[in-house]
């Protein structure tokens, strides 16, 4: 028989100026197995805990209820204070009087009443309650950064320099993402590749980091602190270990390929390297391409290598290590206008280009060597419309965000060109300017100080006429058609999560939002975590942001990381899920609606009469399970239940309620 | 059990509320020393999608004469996902109570953040108020033939 | 039909020669002509105590769940109805295809009111078809009875089941056909938590009623069984397609147990769901 004690509290009169805690205690005497019950001042109070340990020892009380103000405030404080008892920690609880009982009610007869009934739910469930235990769990002070934009990189950079080990994980053959593509950075308008290639160079170089370059996730098992990875190492076909990366293959190689790195502006080998400071600065075959790998003839690379570092038969390989924690800097990539925007030609003006084509080619090392040309006839523009908003804020072709960054680079591209061309003439088609930033406004005020003309409404038609784009839109202030004649149109488009961003959410069970970001766990006050565990965000995976916040971002991400890593070990909740094997069927129910996939059907031994037999069971992960209960509703047969809510403590404060 | 006929009933009302939003409303709601009816009893449940549909049938038998279930707005889900599966659960739930002749006011689901305070009380009242007009609940209560009880035992 | 029965026992001797299935479930003949009992047939040699007539009313597939780890294959005679009911324990994990050698027999509708509105006559999954497919139709009346209910007082309404389960003698066996029903331990049998009371009044039945329509209710595949075996001839199935009813309205087409249904209508969720609880 449980030996409760009841402890009512007056919380001075907030609690009782409205309700009589005297009769709460009272009657409680007469509940079953209430041993001991009475009332106090301040139940939280140093002597008012004291009180409950003498009480715990004279009555020999193995569940506790107490009656006071809402268990959001307390219910730890009264754990902590069991702690130093016999009492398991989890065999209390609180009936909220004060709350939701004295403070909303004025009658006092009533809110007595009210009161009798909560406190009575509380015996009736922790009537039902049995002891508890935290577990720990070994945190593996490893870390494994998805993605090598400038968010992983400098993610990665924060925790090996905190002492802990990194692996950085990219899918492309140099790590570098977007940001080494730019040519300059607004506001400051220093070079992104002066300042993001050291930071490459210096994740390769550090002794805590390791690089792995034309990997992907494969899979993800295991929970916080023991993630179990599979990562896939694409065949590169030549042997990192020894290539020294002198560069002869790729000067021999005879198969040239658009470049993607130039955005499709200039070409590139079979073999290649993606730019000249690739890290690391050793090339890959692209077996597309290769004609030994498509067509069994060529093999040149392999010929000229002093170092016969070329391998033709190299295949993708796996690889599997344990990781403590996660972060996804998956990054973004640039939306598809061509098919959404078939008005500004859909592709079939060469030079009709993106912001990031243009990137190239104001860039030094680009295709044109910084200057700028028409793709078409290599010719020097003299009017260049910018075009913002292509499928940001359009919800009808594109996404209905903004894509936060376009604002401030369409006004540096102005700048750019007005710069590198003398007498040129730009036009920027807006529909906002949105400058939220140190230094942005400022920057967009010069821009338009050096001669951009600002239109603010949207390009209706590209269209060809000679050898120029007529431009036709709407000047929304003027309220008027407006045609604008162009050498060069420039087409500031939309972010979209990168590609494949879908499989790795999947595989790390966390969750993305209706336009396929990744979801952080709380917009505000979680911002870089997931709603799993050990999985934290860096960087536009998880929406629009220039540079400034990808790098913030990523830094605070690091900081979780480091600070998860400075524990050798973390206690979990014990108010998990729990599956009854033996009442389990195995249907499955309960994995298909865990948001947090801690939920496994295994295979266990059994019997069933004389027969030995191999059974399916659900099995709960209790590292992953963050202790909802959907679970535990969707079982029909109740194999399932949620410590600390269970089914039958649920059921006897119904009951209780109703008495 | 209280006899239920007088001048003065009062309905015995249950809410299940999930411990990340509606339980935090309702404690705001103390906070700013707000006012509701005293017949509202809270169940703290962690989500929403913790309540299995049999706890209403239950609440139902043993003389409620309301039950509401509460929790996060969707898309605000503590578990992420939770209140999508509530949804849907309850949307057929309180169906199939309607069409067993459980008037739908007897049971209802809401939506209520930690910062609604003022809706939770809101809630609270109207389904007291519509409760009150319904009258007492006798539909599926159990009866008590044997001393035992429900025999639940 | 004497020639679809005499294929029928030559396909299950054959299968039973060759050691392709451990026993077949079937239909045999009693010593009524008007009822047929379900059967093992475990030796080639009384295949031919097969029947296949208009009263082979009995679900054949649920049998399977008694002998969930069989050495050999489990040989069942399936019409579309039973199809449907192995579709869904397999979706269910309860079965494993695997362990199943399925023996299809196209049906036009049996003894049994419930074949009237049936859409699936022919077996939608089999390893063989005995016979040729039948034509299919449409039952546009699928909820008919479901809406005119509907239309009832909330009063009308309860008054009604009530009375039913006023005639309820709560033996479960409505539960220990169905196919749905296939936990390992049935809620309503456990003691421990004290779900629900296992005394046989009206309030313990109508409570076991809505419990099990709710349990079952997303996974009813409409074979009927359920109120085909009630001594007590309770609609039972009313219940049950409520709630596939407010799945059609709510969540999109559904019909259970087919090779493409949705397994979990209630396990999973559309972010644009119907919301009635702003």
């Amino acid at each position: 028989m449980s030996r409760i004690g009841v402890f009512v509290c007056h919380c001075g009169t907030n609690i009782a100026g409205t309700v009589d805690v005297a009769r709460v205690a009272e009657a409680m005497k007469a509940e079953p197995g209430v041993v001991f019950a009475t009332d106090y001042k301040y139940m939280c109070s140093e002597p008012g805990q004291q009180m409950v340990k003498d009480m715990i020892k004279e009555h020999k009380l193995d569940r506790i209820v107490i009656c006071s103000c809402t268990p959001r405030m307390h219910e730890n404080t009264f754990r902590k204070m069991l702690k130093d008892t016999d009492v398991n920690p989890y065999m209390l609880e609180i009936a909220n009087i004060r709350e939701q009982c004295s403070w909303v009610h004025t009658d006092k007869e009533k809110a007595t009443e009210k009161a009798i009934a909560l406190a009575r739910m509380a015996v009736a469930k922790v009537g039902r309650d049995f002891p508890l235990f935290t577990s720990t769990i070994p945190i593996h002070k490893k870390a494994l950064v998805i993605g090598g934009g400038i968010a992983g990189i400098q993610a990665a950079l924060d925790i090996a320099d905190a002492g802990y080990q990194v692996t950085l994980l990219e899918r492309e053959p140099s790590i570098g993402g977007r940001m080494v593509m730019l040519d300059k950075t607004f506001p400051t308008l220093d070079c992104s590749a002066c300042i993001s290639t050291p930071k490459m160079v210096e994740v390769s170089a550090h002794p805590n980091i390791e690089l792995r370059t034309s990997c992907e996730l494969e899979d993800v098992s295991g929970y916080v602190g023991n993630f179990e990875v599979t990562i896939r190492q694409k065949a590169r076909y030549v042997n990192h270990d020894i290539c020294t990366g002198c560069g002869l293959c790729e000067t021999k190689c005879p198969t040239k390929v658009i470049s993607e790195f130039n955005q499709g502006m200039s070409e590139r080998r079979a073999i290649y390297k993606s730019f000249a400071q690739a890290v690391p600065a050793k090339p890959v075959i692209d077996p597309d391409h290769c004609r030994k790998l498509q067509e069994g003839k060529c093999g040149v690379c392999q010929a000229v290598c002093p170092l016969k570092a070329i391998n033709f038969e190299d295949k993708d390989t796996t690889f599997t290590d344990t990781y403590g924690a996660i972060i996804v800097s998956t990054g973004y990539q640039l939306i598809q206008w061509q098919d959404l925007y078939p008005e500004y030609g859909g592709g079939r003006f060469k030079d009709v280009i993106s912001g990031l084509q243009f990137e190239r080619l104001v860039n030094a090392s680009g295709p044109t060597e910084g200057h700028i040309l028409r793709p078409s006839d290599q010719t020097e523009p003299k009017d260049v419309v910018i075009v913002k908003c292509v499928g940001s804020r359009d919800p009808k072709k594109g996404k209905s965000y903004c894509s936060r960054a376009c604002c401030m680079y369409a006004a540096k591209h102005a700048h750019q060109i007005l710069e590198k061309i003398p007498d040129s003439n730009v036009y920027v088609f807006y529909m906002d300017v949105r400058t939220p930033g140190k230094g942005y406004e400022e920057f967009y005020d010069r821009t338009r100080k050096d001669g951009a003309n600002y239109i603010r409404g949207r390009v209706a038609k590209i269209y060809k006429e000679g050898g120029r784009l007529i431009c036709r839109g709407e000047d929304s202030l003027l309220g008027r058609q407006v045609t604008v004649e162009a050498d060069l149109v420039i087409l500031e488009t939309a972010m979209v999560p990168a590609d494949g961003i879908g499989e790795v959410v999947h595989k790390l069970g966390i969750a993305m939002d209706a336009d396929g970001w990744v979801q952080e766990a709380h917009p505000k006050l979680r911002p870089v975590e997931t709603q799993t565990a050990g999985v934290y965000l860096a960087g536009t995976c998880q929406g629009p942001k220039d540079i400034p916040d990808t790098v913030a971002q990523a830094s605070a991400a690091a900081a979780k990381v480091c600070g998860l890593f400075s524990k050798s070990e973390m206690e979990t909740s014990p108010m998990t899920s729990k599956v009854d094997q033996s009442k389990c069927c195995g249907c499955g129910h309960c994995e298909v609606c865990c948001p947090y996939k801690a939920i496994t059907l295994v295979e266990i031994d059994d019997r069933e009469g004389p027969k030995k037999i191999r059974r399916t069971v659900a099995s709960v992960n209790s590292g992953l399970c963050q202790g909802c209960g959907c679970c535990a509703a969707a079982c029909r047969t109740g194999a399932i239940d949620l410590l600390g809510f269970t089914n039958d403590q649920i059921l006897r404060e119904v009951d209780a309620l109703c008495q | 059990m209280s006899v239920k006929r007088d001048e003065n009933w009062e309905p015995q009302i249950l809410a299940f509320c999930c411990n990340w939003c509606t339980y935090t409303g309702a404690d705001l709601a103390g906070l700013n020393r707000m006012k509701y009816p005293e017949n509202v009893r809270v169940v703290r449940v962690p989500c929403s999608s913790r309540v299995n549909p049999q706890f209403i049938l239950r609440a139902f038998q043993k003389g409620c004469d309301g039950v509401l279930v509460c929790g996060c707005h969707p898309g605000d889900c503590h578990y992420a996902t939770g209140n999508y599966f509530t949804r849907r659960r309850f949307m057929l739930m309180q169906r199939l109570l309607e069409y067993n002749g459980i008037d739908p006011k007897r049971f209802q689901a809401r939506w209520i953040s930690g910062s609604e305070a003022a809706k939770f009380r809101d809630t609270v009242t109207r389904v007291s108020q519509e409760i009150k007009e319904l009258g007492p609940n006798k539909k599926f209560q159990e009866e008590w033939y044997s001393e035992g009880g429900a025999g639940n035992e | 039909m004497s020639s679809i029965i005499e294929e029928l026992q030559s396909t299950v001797k054959k299968l039973l020669e060759d050691g392709t299935v451990g026993y077949v479930i079937g239909w045999g003949a009693t010593r009524f002509p008007d009822r047929t009992t379900p059967v093992f047939i475990t030796r080639p040699e009384d295949a031919h105590k097969l029947v296949w007539n208009h009263y082979c009313v009995n679900g054949t597939a649920k049998y399977a769940l008694d002998d969930r780890y069989p050495e050999k294959k489990i040989g069942i005679i399936i019409r579309g109805c039973d199809s449907r009911a192995v579709n869904r324990m397999i979706q269910d994990n309860q079965l494993k295809r695997e362990n199943l050698y399925l023996i299809g027999i196209p049906c036009d509708g049996k003894e049994n009111p419930v074949c009237e509105g049936c859409q699936h006559k022919n077996p939608l999954v089999y390893d063989v078809l005995i016979g040729t497919p039948v034509e299919e139709k449409i039952n546009p009346d699928r909820f008919k009875e479901v809406a005119e209910f509907e239309k009832l007082s909330q009063d009308e309404k309860y008054e009604y089941w009530a009375k039913q389960y006023d005639k309820c003698i709560h033996c479960y066996a409505c539960r220990n056909v169905c196919p749905a029903c296939n936990c390992k331990e049935c809620y309503a049998d456990q003691y421990r938590v004290g779900w629900q009371g296992k005394q046989n009044n009206r309030n313990s039945n109508q409570v076991y009623g809505l419990t099990r329509a709710f349990h079952v209710g997303d996974r009813c595949i409409e074979c009927g069984e359920c109120e085909r075996v009630c001594p007590m001839g309770l609609p039972i199935m009313r219940q049950t397609k409520k709630m596939l009813k407010d799945i059609n309205d709510l969540f999109g087409d559904y019909e259970c147990g087919l090779n493409d249904s949705r397994p979990h209508v209630l396990g999973e969720f559309d972010l644009q769901d119907r919301d009635e609880f702003m």
